[in-house]
């Protein structure tokens, strides 16, 4: 049954994907060349791009041929050519994307360990004055917009006090260096647009975290545990964190949306070489095949990570079964 | 005592969280009235702030306050609207989810559910910003969008009340007494449904704002709808925003514009949630607490299980 839905969901995204670009008002390709006077086309369109273009698209042929020519394609691995780029577009992205994926991995490691150990903290310590600072320091934080964010951030420690770098991912004049030396530079690189990503998800994941545990809390093999004679760190360790940090699993998976738009907005402030510019600069340049490949690999990435946070908790949790 | 203090802290956060919002939406309704100039008329751009430009004027002349004051129009009215019928939409095909399941060779629930189940999978934003991208929609267009996305949420919550609710005794006595599905539906499980479709609704719309700044920030939104998140996006294509004091006059105002919209709806959606799940009112009374965690409370409302009435015992602390 999860299979099947997950399948049904996957078919149904490669299908949006097919038939966004047919929906344009005209032909996808009079937006690129100057065909149709009334469009303000951003780029020339050489004729042969737009052989390679039509090749791609076999515009010509029936629409059902062309679905099933989109399917095999995509099998092959073969995303496409980018306008922008004159490249294909899987080469493209892949380039990219390691850099999102560093960025994300990272700040998903800091703010989730932060968020769990705060959040049981608070949760621990409900109702005292440290539960409630932590709160409402999180309220504040949690309501900046994930750009506004990260825009002060450069405003403030880019320039102002000009501690970090306020843009890129390396500093060009280092691109030679090797080994440490490299890996300090994309460090020293990072530091912001991590900050940012973990200062807009960290809300999220602790209240979450600080909510479950107070579920927990409240259940009775918590008082059980104490009625036997356990301490707080027994009942704190071996009871209440391993059942809270259940649902967190689920709940992580399911805000990943927020994550990819998330690092998206860090990533077009901070001018990062990932995915999010990427997204950025094909929507400015009308790069339409750019565009669709970028969408394909974020939904891909994020329904793979909700069907393995669902079968891993049927897994954890014996209570659930898949039905 | 801490009951006492919890409860006027609730009480006041509802109201800090309305009166925020009555502002923003005020001076959305009255901006024809409370701007200073309108916000197309074009002056000497880059004026610093004088008593005629309290904020000064961007870089092709608009003055910025009347843009921030007409800005939360487009902002407030895109959110509201979108907000407004993905929770209703929801509740409705929720509640016909609810009612029909269990009934023999009714399939509109179990269809409505698995598109609901398919709707939650895919992430909302990164879709729209496709679809914005090919299609270049107007308001209208993209609070369709957002509504497209936004209803499966507020459906299955819907579900999950109207299935604990229709095993309640009072629910069977109406149908005892003789009254038609649709009385028992109208008169007696909608009501139920409503505490949570309201928090439903504020959480949406939170999401929404926060989505459509973002989008417009991105420059897909319409360029000739200036909400906030528009005015973001010139701001930051502007080359030296971030090196002159400009940032303070022309970033900062409709960031924290949004930022505190933001602010006033979780407050809202706080204390609304708390009222709407008794269960969390026990809670309440030793401290705060927050439920974003929604499957759990879904769960036993699905199961039927009793709300914890007896108070738990406190912790001691370490």
């Amino acid at each position: 049954m999860k299979i099947l839905q997950y399948s049904l969901t996957l078919l149904i995204v490669l299908s949006l994907n097919f038939i966004l670009p047919r929906m344009m008002p005209g032909d996808p390709l009079s937006y690129l060349d100057n065909s149709d006077p009334s469009v303000d086309s951003p780029m020339l369109l050489t004729e042969e791009m737009r052989q390679k273009l039509l090749a791609y698209y076999g515009l010509d042929k029936p629409l059902g041929e062309q679905y099933f020519d989109y399917l095999t394609g995509l099998l092959r691995g073969d995303l496409g050519w980018s306008i922008y780029y004159n490249a294909p577009v899987a080469q493209v992205l892949w380039g990219r994307l390691k850099w999102t994926l560093l960025l994300m991995g990272t700040a998903t490691v800091i703010y989730l360990t932060l968020g769990i150990v705060l959040g049981a903290f608070s949760a621990w310590q409900r109702g005292s004055r440290l539960d409630l600072g932590l709160l409402f320091s999180t309220f504040a934080i949690g309501s900046w917009p994930p750009f506004f964010l990260a825009m002060i951030l450069v405003i403030l420690f880019g320039i102002r006090y000009p501690l970090f770098p306020i843009g890129g991912a390396r500093d060009p004049l280092l691109a030679g260096a090797t080994g440490l030396e490299r890996a300090k530079d994309i460090a020293y690189h990072m530091v912001l647009p991590v900050l940012a990503l973990v200062l807009s998800h960290l809300p999220g994941i602790y209240l979450l975290m600080r909510n479950s545990m107070l579920g927990v809390l409240g259940e009775e093999y918590i008082r059980t545990a104490y009625g036997k004679g356990a301490g707080d760190r027994e009942v704190l360790f071996r009871h209440a964190l391993p059942n809270a940090l259940l649902p967190m699993l689920t709940m992580v998976a399911m805000r990943l949306g927020f994550l990819i738009m998330g690092t998206m907005f860090v990533e077009v402030v901070f001018a990062y070489p990932g995915m999010g510019t990427l997204i950025r600069e094909a929507c400015l340049a009308r790069d339409y095949p750019m565009l669709q490949g970028t969408f394909l690999i974020t939904m891909l990435f994020v329904i793979a990570c909700n069907l393995g946070a669902d079968l891993l908790y049927t897994r954890l949790d014996p209570r659930i079964k898949i039905a | 005592m801490k009951t006492l203090f919890s409860l006027v802290f609730q009480q006041k956060m509802t109201l800090v969280g309305l009166a925020m919002l009555g502002i923003f939406i005020g001076g959305a309704l009255l901006a024809p009235w409370i701007a200073p100039h309108p916000p197309e008329q074009l002056y000497e751009p880059l004026r610093p702030p004088s008593s005629q430009h309290p904020l000064g004027t961007d870089d092709v002349g608009h003055d910025l306050l009347s843009e921030l004051i007409y800005g939360a129009r487009a902002s407030l009215s895109i959110s509201l609207v979108a907000a407004l019928a993905s929770t209703l939409i929801g509740l409705w095909l929720g509640t016909i989810a609810g009612y029909s399941e269990g009934q023999p060779g009714n399939y509109v629930g179990f269809m409505i559910m698995r598109v609901v189940d398919i709707l939650m999978v895919i992430p909302r934003f990164p879709l729209i910003v496709l679809m914005s991208a090919f299609l270049q929609p107007g308001a209208g267009t993209l609070i369709l969008f957002f509504t497209l996305f936004g209803w499966p949420r507020a459906a299955r919550l819907a579900r999950a009340q109207i299935l604990s609710e229709r095993t309640k005794d009072y629910v069977q006595a109406a149908r005892l007494i003789g009254a038609s599905d649709r009385r028992i539906l109208i008169r007696h499980l909608m009501p139920s449904v409503l505490p949570i479709a309201l928090t439903r609704f504020v959480i949406e719309f939170q999401h929404v704002i926060l989505a459509e700044s973002g989008l417009s920030f991105l420059g897909l939104g319409n360029p000739m709808v200036k909400s906030w998140g528009m005015m973001l996006s010139y701001a930051f294509r502007y080359p030296t925003i971030f090196i002159t004091n400009l940032w303070v006059r022309w970033i900062v105002p409709p960031g924290m514009c949004i930022t505190l919209v933001v602010l006033a709806l979780t407050f809202l959606s706080f204390s609304l949630e708390i009222w709407a799940n008794p269960r969390l009112k026990t809670w309440s009374a030793r401290g705060i607490t927050l439920t974003t965690h929604k499957p759990r409370i879904e769960r036993e409302q699905a199961t039927g299980f009793a709300p914890r009435t007896k108070p738990f015992r406190p912790l001691p602390r370490t």
